[in-house]
């Protein structure tokens, strides 16, 4: 379809009006769509197999354009999680027995079993508000606010940034900021790190509150590189300190030569751990930093969306995240769109299968599988479309398995071949629903 | 179909808060309101309004005998001179012959006779269209200063432009009859006459773009300035699965394909505004980036179910 | 950077990158969902905004 440079008819058909109408002055048009509250809906289900965790949850995002680029969001998230996760205790050839971290009551794993903890299970509640709106004509502002609640964590969170743009809006560069002090309220007060688990009802080894601050600064570029490609990169630090620790994870305390968790006598009538484990360790501080870049591209209908991320941090975990999707119309209303992802990270320097019994502590340790060596996958299907009112609709299944790995040099005695990293497999699907009223 | 006669009644109302002019013409119900207490100035806005239509639609009307328009399409060949009004809008359609690469072509009303979009299968043969398409194209008229002379069999028809130029007009009257702010609305194109003091801005609303039975209006508020709107998903023809729009390209004889079932555009005038609309309409599938590119206002109104 | 400020394209070439699907977060809710799920099962957080969290988890 030969064209003439598009620019030029507008201000020619001008010139031609002015010539039909005969110059009658008229005013600049003003015309401003009613704006309109836009819902984003959401219903997930997140489960994982093996008894472990699983989560439902339900989101909102209304998000109300102002006349002259000012925008409000206000989102609103409840999740309920049941099932257990690991808690970071070996697999034993005996039963295991565990007192519950609030110091009332125990739990027992059957022999051979991956011991996993269901303390978690819990509702939890979170808002969000942001406003955004312009600065003179190159720059958009936006402040915004977080909190979520469980019964036993609080996050309360500020954030605010700023975005310039540069080169006819072709360049775009952009800085934030976001500060939040989360608090753990653990029902009879968070373990001493590396303390021994003890019977129930000694609550002799237990702090008080304990609270989190985080810092996170990202500092972004988007570039229009053609008409069908734009470009993103971004660098991000973040700073955490305080509370780092998961108070409900232990480690267990393991003989030098077999490996096996080491016995441990309870008190005499009261229930309580016939093994030894302790409860994890973590510094108290922690800066990442993270290389992010994506890019869009479209062709001939379809967008093919590719993301890479590289981490590193002071715990010497590295990882790397690649994330692609290509989104395919079917149609006229319709899109499907597969995606892909892989991730795959390096152990936290004090990640460990069992603190070695008889030797000096170490300063920190976690068998946290989630700070141990593993790849994991995600791949997904999505089906969206928009039906005749005007909405958007969506489905996506996806599959997330993670899949770790200890190293043989790492293991003792009878843990060869019995202690393993408790690789994961998760189904999770979600609907979304979008709608403007 | 217009003419003199009992349909030529004005009728003047108070609703809301505005004087409220209502009467037929070009074939569409046409409004004056005025944002004002005042209902002398309003009368006589409305009158003058009224009578400045039924001047443009007696003139430019292809159904009419005896008018400018008839005189040329009956011609037979031989050169009619023109007034100077005529003229300007055949300049104007000229203009817009050349911006559209030849899309925009008053001569093209003639293959109305063989495309009639009643939503039957109806679709004419290719032979049929050939055969009317002799009788199509601007480059065959002879226009010079103001003497037109178009070969016989061939016929101009001003609808494209005639309503939004109309509106124009209307507006220009309206603003020198009355202070107030006046939204004239024929049929969906609209233009106000000046800005608003009372009030912050004319609501208008833009029929359900969503296309479906529960999809909300879309509000636009219009404080200077005209919107028009092309399409219209009624009048089409479906025929073995293929829908066939009524929006004809006639370098070729045949429906532009792939274009929004509707489009609006804000602009200065209502003939800005209905220009662009129906040049990004004749792009089809195209349409879309030729309003990105001019940097307009547009809304788009996607098929409805056949 | 010296090169990036002639690249890109006219205003009226904007069509493309008009496009919901062609938007760098399509859908924000779906975002922060991932986010939230990967933060929580996994050592690293955020790079396109801000760094998720806000929960027990991690």
């Amino acid at each position: 379809m030969a064209q003439r440079d598009d620019k030029s008819v507008s201000a020619t058909l001008a010139a031609a009006t002015c010539a039909l109408l005969g110059g009658t002055a008229s005013a600049p048009v003003k015309a401003q769509e009613e704006p309109k509250w836009e819902f984003n809906t959401a219903l997930l289900y997140y489960g994982e197999d093996d008894d472990r965790v699983q989560d439902a949850s339900l989101s909102i995002l209304a998000i109300r354009d102002f006349l002259d680029e000012q925008s409000l969001a206000l989102g609103l998230s409840v999740d309920t999680l049941t099932g257990a996760t690991p808690s970071g205790a070996n697999r034993s050839n005996g039963a295991q027995t565990f007192t519950r971290p609030s110091g009332r009551g125990a739990y027992t794993t059957a022999a051979g079993d991956l011991p996993l903890d269901d303390t978690f299970r819990d509702t939890r509640v979170s808002l969000s508000a942001n406003w955004q709106q312009p600065l003179g004509r190159m720059n958009l502002v936006n402040v915004g606010a977080t909190a979520s609640r469980e019964y036993d964590y609080t996050h309360l969170g500020v954030n605010g940034g700023i975005a310039r743009d540069f080169n006819q809006r072709n360049t775009s560069v952009s800085a934030g900021i976001a500060i939040s002090r989360d608090t753990w309220d653990v029902v009879g007060g968070s373990p001493e790190p590396l303390s021994l688990m003890s019977d129930v009802g000694d609550l002799g080894n237990r702090t008080g509150e304990d609270s989190k601050d985080v810092i996170d600064v990202v500092l972004g570029v988007t570039q229009v590189i053609s008409r069908d490609l734009i470009t993103q990169f971004n660098y991000s630090y973040s700073d955490s300190s305080g509370y780092l620790n998961d108070p409900y994870k232990i480690v267990s305390v393991v003989d030098a030569t077999s490996g096996d968790t080491v016995p441990r006598q309870r008190g005499p009538g009261v229930e309580g751990p016939d093994y030894q484990y302790r409860f994890e360790s973590r510094p108290d501080n922690r800066a990442k930093h993270s290389l992010y870049g994506q890019a869009k591209y479209y062709m001939d209908g379809k967008v093919l969306d590719a993301s890479y991320r590289y981490m590193t941090d002071d715990w010497e975990i590295d990882s790397h995240t690649i994330d692609l999707r290509y989104r395919w119309p079917m149609g006229e209303n319709g899109y499907l769109e597969p995606h892909f992802r892989f991730y795959t990270q390096t152990e936290a320097e004090f990640y460990t299968i069992g603190i070695v019994d008889g030797e000096p502590l170490p300063s920190y340790a976690s068998a946290d599988y989630r700070l141990g060596d593993f790849d994991a996958t995600t791949i997904g299907l999505k089906y969206g479309w928009t039906t005749a009112g005007g909405s958007d609709l969506s489905v996506r299944v996806e599959l997330y398995s993670q899949d770790g790995d200890i190293p043989s040099d790492r293991l003792r005695g009878n843990q060869i071949g019995y202690v393993e990293y408790p690789d994961l497999d998760a189904l999770i699907v979600q609907f979304s629903y979008r709608f403007s009223r | 179909m217009p003419g003199a006669g009992p349909q030529r009644k004005l009728e003047i109302s108070r609703e809301e808060g505005c004087w409220k002019a209502q009467f037929l013409a070009m074939g569409s119900p046409c409004e004056l309101l005025c944002d004002d207490d005042d209902e002398v100035a309003a009368r006589a806005a409305a009158q003058a309004v009224a009578t400045e239509s039924w001047r443009i639609e007696d003139k430019f009307s292809r159904y009419l005998r005896g008018n400018i328009i008839d005189r040329i399409n009956r011609a037979g060949g031989a050169r009619i001179d023109v007034d100077e009004e005529t003229a300007r809008l055949i300049d104007f359609a000229v203009t817009l012959y050349e911006l559209s690469d030849r899309r925009f072509d008053i001569t093209s009303g003639s293959l109305r006779r063989v495309w009639t979009f009643d939503g039957s299968a109806n679709v004419p043969k290719k032979a049929d269209v050939d055969a009317v398409l002799e009788r199509v194209g601007w480059h065959k008229v002879e226009w010079h200063g103001s003497a037109l002379r178009i070969p016989p069999g061939m016929e101009i028809d001003l609808g494209g432009i005639g309503k939004e130029y109309a509106v124009d007009r209307a507006a220009a009257m309206a603003r020198d009859q009355t202070t107030a702010s006046c939204l004239v609305n024929f049929g969906g194109d609209l233009a106000v006459s000046r800005e608003p003091s009372t009030r912050d801005a004319w609501s208008v609303g833009i029929e359900a773009l969503g296309g479906g039975a529960y999809a909300p209006d879309t509000i636009i508020r219009l404080s200077a300035g005209a919107l028009a709107t092309s399409g219209d998903a009624q009048r089409f023809l479906l025929k073995d699965g293929v829908r066939y729009s009524h929006i004809l390209d006639p370098r070729t004889g045949w429906p532009v394909q792939g274009a929004p079932a509707s489009i609006t555009v804000a602009a200065d005038t209502c003939v800005q505004a209905g220009m662009l609309s129906t040049l990004a309409m004749l792009q089809g599938e195209g349409a879309e980036a030729f309003l990105e590119a001019q940097g307009c206002q547009y809304w788009l109104g996607q098929a409805r179910c056949a | 950077m010296a090169g990036c400020s002639n690249m890109g394209v006219e205003s009226w070439d904007r069509d493309v990158l008009a496009k919901d699907e062609m938007q760098l977060i399509v859908d924000p809710l779906e975002a922060a969902t991932d986010d939230h799920i990967y933060f929580s099962k996994e050592a690293s957080s955020g790079g396109r905004s801000f760094g998720g969290g806000g929960c027990g988890c991690n």
